[in-house]
């Protein structure tokens, strides 16, 4: 025994002096006192029985991870939530294909996402019984850095020499570096999905109906505005918006009979997607539901802005006089989106996109940001994240992390990423790729959806699917295409160049704590006083006054600003 | 009825005289078949109940999901989280919303299932009393989201009641965005929801009711009414008194599930109770189940006062209680 | 037990024999006009779960759903029916809730006659051992790792054994033995020389049928709603009651991640339209059961055995 632990020592500090010798184009990482570190040299080391005994390998992508014998003897266990729709990831195609590239055993547990919500804490909780891994593990930074303090989770930064596309990834993003890395120790404990499609930043898009407003302008109710400037991109002035919505109001433009079932302009308040922030662009202001934003630089809070102010009071003149429908700030998004169906009543509204909203889409066109009285003109920039971070994890129990992260490290590799998220060659793509090399439709089998389809075989997770993957690998969907085009036209150029959202970001213990002493009392404070405003006719400049006072005072808001400030300025330094 | 007034009388002269060691051992073997008949309960109860009770203790520590609750390495904070909770300028409008609400609650639900135990068994058609004893159970089995779901139908701007009351000229009313709304919805449809549920205690309590004290209360000459007051109502005291006990001491435990799904923006100034609130907290920054521990444990705190003093109150006027 | 007696049927004739009083005719029109009242309020909202069930989720969503169904559709049922896993859930809640029932009473009903009596030793104790969970418990965690080393983890156990016991409903049992039996009945059989148990057997049960029934109620509706156990301790879903099937279908129809906005409506379309046809079908089956508990609820029942 001594013997040999003795033989190793020294085979080990050869190695590490032929290597300071002769490498030089590894670069010093701080990170040599973790033994995997040690073992992470590619050469030939046999003192890694992994290496040995089952073939162990990184570097070659397009070979096996391990032999034939580590595919029999070795095998993870990996704990997931899937969508309700998918099937057992234990039959799914993509996972035997990834089997067979990679001879890496994953015998998945599948809960449904309810379960996995509930269960989560037990996981951690059962020490003794853990799985090697959650995947769709949904980790907030906060658990992230209290399970990293007590050494549960896996330093994944210690082991990317064994994750070249991860690690590649890395180097080229830093910007994703910096959301992943935790601040108390510099390592980073989760793996990201990063889906960018560009379509997040701006959840609204306005919608008119067309018809109904020829009908207005023939009526001469909209000054400015004629019949041929109805098309997409149209950008109306507040003023013409107002006209254009009274109108709708007091006549009967679905034609059954009543002038009350109009519904002049609609949105669902606060709502992730077709919300009210874009109506705040006419101020000037990029709003957003946390009403956090970055501006040049400095994490800015909207609600502390004069305009804002201005603004809401402006709004609440529309509410108030019935243009908007007093509906929407308080239906579900089910309940708009059933009200659009069956008889039009939709005179204009917010959402993602007209398809889902109104049976006749064809009706309505799509509007550029409403010009405000001072002839301001800018859109919401919501933080909707495309990077999330914290959905895969693994417990430091698993006895070979390097092995299962040189596997995980595959669902980077853009073609596997297209298959993870939308099912794989041979089901959802044809085996061969068209000229260009991107992926080719397979013809849909009879009686199956293309969502059905994807739904059942894509398990979703942990992907890199960025600009090179649109241009190279696989098309977007029609739908976000048009989706896409649609924000080209009307709201990717109506953001100041100034203005960022804010990211995901990584908090100290300390800064956590404050966050979570104060947020969701800033949220409910904010959100009590916002819709009295808006729905009782505004805000007066006392009540504005002692708004602002206690935003300073008891609700702490610079307190919060300081932290996501001082977050922001970490996560722009790196 | 008579032997009941006796047997405490009984037990206060036992009181009194102190027995010796050796009638004491007699006393327990021939009462020890009552100790079996409880056995059983008792078992369930540490199993289940009593086994996993040091988790109380998370209340006094830095606690995440894994950490050993008594081992050298716990990290204790002492009543950290506990003064988090009181310094936090939400506590008291916590307080005040979750405490309003359980009181009004409570006092409006409280007394409806008797009413109706009462109304259902002074009911002169036995068989229209069995079918409207069958409807009122009916609610108890609708989910807490389907229930919400058809609050915001009926109760929406464009609902039922709003319909109604426009086609009568009234003014269409947003109420679930208006906070004076949101207390009576809650606890009206809670009512509605469970109120023929808990009448099945006291309808079955007065089926035991001997029909003799009826007859006599007759020949009496005493009406309908009177023989509820003086018959109905006397004979099942003693469970309105034990269900009035636990209730009060069951006060303040509200769940955050209906409450959280009746919230909007325009309510939350009544609706955030401490159960939604911490519910809240723990999806932002870090998640915190010595926190929602410390929380549940003052709340436990309170609710065994509000118990003791139920019990003793009841004691003193009644004779009713639970120990 | 002896419903035919005279002693009853003399009962049921009195309100004949007697006649009512003005005052009488009053009280009983109000209270039937009270009952009937509240039955209205309850039955409408119980109508529209059933119309809505099987109406267009659109026009229920839209509030044109008022009165009667709104074109027909039966795709909730289908959706819940063609899944095999429902018929198994169905399976799985009613042994599971038979088994509890007859746990639970065999559990409760002596503990409650137990705490009832003066005479227990350290009833006080006891009492205060049974209150002390209704307050404090140790929280999730704890609860699950007793389990888990219980070994029921993934066992129907699991489900049934912690409900064997509400310290609520043993209270309220106990409640009733101290004030429905009368102490006369006892002192009787124990001076024919019975013992404590078969007291309990032969007089005391007979005399409690009503408050049986009623436990019986609780603790198998109780089992029978319940799917937070059964979602925290089952891993393998053959072994799913019919509440969390039902849930998990709920969900599955909600879940929209990676669909397309047609395949999103459809499912917010099925999802509102689910949560009314889970509600009947997980209630009916018990509504139906509920006559036969409430005949036990019969006035003038327990004189009858008294007498008889």
């Amino acid at each position: 025994m001594k013997m040999k632990k003795l033989l190793a020592l020294l085979l080990l500090v050869a190695m590490a002096v032929s290597l300071t010798a002769c490498s030089s184009n590894k670069k010093e990482e701080p990170k040599a006192e973790t033994p995997a570190a040690n073992t992470a040299e590619n050469t030939a080391a046999s003192a890694n029985p992994l290496v040995d005994t089952y073939g162990f390998q990184w570097t070659d992508a397009s070979a096996p991870i391990l032999n034939e014998k580590g595919a029999q003897e070795i095998a993870f266990t990996v704990y997931s939530s899937k969508n309700a729709s998918a099937l057992d990831y234990n039959d799914m195609k993509i996972m035997a294909d990834l089997f067979a590239a990679t001879n890496v055993q994953v015998n998945w547990e599948n809960v449904s996402e309810s379960v996995y919500s509930q269960q989560k804490n037990l996981i951690f909780g059962n020490a003794e019984n853990r799985p090697d891994a959650i995947y769709h593990a949904g980790m907030g930074a906060g658990e992230i850095i209290k399970y990293a303090k007590r050494k549960v989770l896996v330093p994944i930064s210690d082991y990317l020499d064994y994750m070249p596309n991860f690690r590649q990834l890395l180097e080229s993003r830093p910007d994703i570096k910096a959301q992943l890395i935790n601040i108390e120790d510099g390592k980073i404990y989760s793996l990201p999905r990063i889906e960018e499609m560009g379509l997040l930043q701006n959840p609204n898009l306005l919608f008119l109906n067309v018809n109904w407003t020829r009908e207005a302008i023939a009526a001469g109710a909209v000054d400015g505005l004629t019949d041929d400037q109805l098309k997409d991109g149209l950008a109306l002035t507040s003023a013409q918006m107002e006209q254009i919505l009274t109108y709708f109001r007091d006549h009967d433009m679905n034609g059954n009979g009543k002038t009350d079932d109009e519904r002049p302009l609609s949105f669902v308040y606060n709502n992730w997607q077709g919300n009210q922030c874009d109506l705040y662009g006419m101020f000037g202001l990029n709003d957003n539901l946390e009403h956090r934003v970055v501006v040049d630089g400095q994490v800015t809070y909207t609600i502390t802005d004069e305009r804002f102010r201005d603004a809401t009071n402006f709004i609440a003149g529309w509410v108030d006089q019935g243009l908007i429908d007093k509906v929407s700030f308080e239906q579900s998004q089910d309940n708009f989106l059933a009200n659009g169906k069956g008889l039009e009543t939709y005179g204009a509204f917010y959402w993602w996109e007209s398809e889902t909203v109104v049976s006749n889409p064809e009706n309505y066109i799509v509007c550029s940001p409403m010009i405000g009285p001072d002839g301001s003109q800018t859109i919401c920039v919501s933080n909707n994240p495309e990077i999330s971070t914290g959905e895969v994890i693994l417990f430091s129990t698993c006895k070979y992390p390097e092995v299962l992260l040189a596997y995980f490290d595959r669902y980077y590799d853009p073609v596997i990423s297209a298959q993870i998220n939308y099912g794989p060659i041979g089901i959802v793509y044809e085996e061969n790729r068209d000229d260009q090399g991107m992926l080719v439709q397979k013809p849909l089998p009879e009686g199956v959806t293309s969502d059905e389809l994807r739904l059942q075989n894509a398990p979703l997770g942990i992907i890199n699917l960025g600009e090179y993957a649109w241009n190279n690998v696989v098309h977007m969907e029609p739908r976000a295409q048009l989706r896409l085009e649609r924000l080209q036209l009307c709201a990717k150029p109506f953001v100041p160049e100034n203005v960022k959202p804010c990211p995901n970001l990584q908090f100290t213990l300390e800064e956590l704590n404050t966050l979570s002493n104060y947020e969701t009392n800033l949220n409910d404070y904010i959100r009590t006083n916002l819709i009295a405003w808006l729905m009782k006719g505004g805000v007066s400049d006392a009540a504005w006054q002692s708004f602002q006072n206690d935003l300073n005072g008891r609700v702490n808001l610079s307190g919060i600003q300081q932290v996501y400030q001082n977050a922001y300025d970490r996560y722009t330094a790196k | 009825m008579q032997g009941a007034s006796k047997a405490p009388a009984a037990v206060a002269r036992q009181k009194k005289e102190k027995p010796s060691w050796g009638k004491r051992l007699q006393n327990f073997k021939e009462n020890s078949p009552y100790l079996l008949m409880i056995l059983p309960a008792i078992l369930v109860v540490f199993l289940f109940n009593y086994l996993p009770i040091y988790g109380v203790l998370i209340a006094f520590q830095d606690f995440m999901p894994g950490d050993k609750i008594l081992s050298s390495e716990t990290i204790w904070v002492g009543f950290q989280n506990f003064s988090r909770f009181f310094s936090d300028v939400q506590f008291w409008p916590l307080m005040k919303n979750t405490f309003l609400l359980c009181i009004i609650g409570f006092i409006i639900g409280f007394p409806l299932p008797i009413l109706v135990s009462l109304s259902l068994n002074a009911l002169k058609h036995k068989k229209a009393g069995k079918i409207f004893q069958t409807i009122y159970t009916a609610p108890h089995f609708i989910s807490l989201v389907v229930l919400v779901g058809m609050l915001q139908l009926f109760f929406g701007r464009y609902g039922l009641v709003n319909n109604l009351a426009a086609s009568l000229g009234g003014n269409r009313i947003s109420y679930f965005l208006e906070s004076s709304a949101f207390r009576p919805m809650y606890i009206l449809s809670s009512n509605w929801q469970d109120f023929g549920w808990s009448a099945v205690i006291y309808i079955a309590a007065l089926s035991n009711v001997d029909p003799v004290q009826h007859e006599a209360a007759m020949i009496d000459g005493a009406t309908r009414f009177q023989r509820v007051l003086h018959v109905d109502i006397p004979a099942i005291m003693p469970m309105i008194s034990v269900m009035l006990i636990m209730s009060i001491g069951g006060l303040m435990g509200v769940g955050y599930e209906k409450a959280l799904l009746m919230q909007t923006d325009g309510n939350l100034a009544v609706s955030e109770l401490i159960a939604t609130y911490v519910y809240k907290r723990g999806l932002t920054g870090v998640p915190d189940q010595a926190y929602a521990t410390a929380i549940g444990l003052f709340n436990s705190v309170i609710n065994v006062v509000l118990l003791i003093i139920a019990n003793t109150t009841s004691k003193r006027f009644s004779e009713n209680s639970l120990w | 037990m002896t419903v035919k007696n005279p002693a009853v049927k003399m009962k049921i004739k009195e309100s004949h024999a007697l006649k009512d009083t003005k005052g009488d005719k009053i009280f009983f029109i109000c209270n039937a006009l009270f009952l009937g009242l509240l039955a209205l309020i309850i039955l409408y909202p119980l109508y529209f779960i059933v119309i809505a069930s099987f109406s267009d989720p659109d026009a229920v969503l839209g509030g044109q759903v008022v009165l009667a169904p709104v074109n027909i559709t039966f795709e909730g049922y289908q959706k819940v029916f063609q899944r095999a896993d429902i018929w198994t859930g169905y399976w799985n809640t009613i042994w599971y809730t038979i088994v509890t029932v007859i746990l639970a009473l065999a559990v409760t009903v002596p503990a409650g006659w137990g705490l009832s009596r003066k005479t227990t030793p350290g009833k006080k104790f006891w009492m205060l051992y049974f209150i002390i969970p209704m307050f404090f418990g140790g929280g999730l965690i704890p609860f699950y790792n007793v389990m888990s080393s219980l070994h029921l983890i993934n066992s129907p156990w699991a489900v049934i054994l912690p409900a064997v016991m509400s310290v609520w409903n043993l209270f309220m049992t106990k409640t009733f033995f101290e004030s429905s039996i009368p102490e006369g009945m006892l002192e009787a059989a124990r001076i024919d020389g019975a013992g404590k148990f078969r007291t309990f057997v032969s007089i005391v049960l007979p005399l409690s049928k009503a408050i049986i029934a009623v436990m019986a109620l609780y603790y198998a509706v109780g089992q029978w709603n319940s799917y937070f156990n059964a979602m925290i301790f089952l891993q393998d879903e053959k072994k799913y009651p019919l509440q969390l099937v039902l849930k998990e279908i709920l969900i599955a129809s909600e879940s929209t991640v990676g669909g397309s906005g047609e395949t999103i409506l459809q499912q917010y379309r099925l999802a509102n339209q689910l949560k009314y046809v889970s509600v009947i079908v997980s209630s009916l089956p018990v509504l139906c059961l509920y006559p036969f508990v409430q005949k036990y609820f019969a006035q003038g029942v327990m004189i009858g055995s008294l007498k008889g």
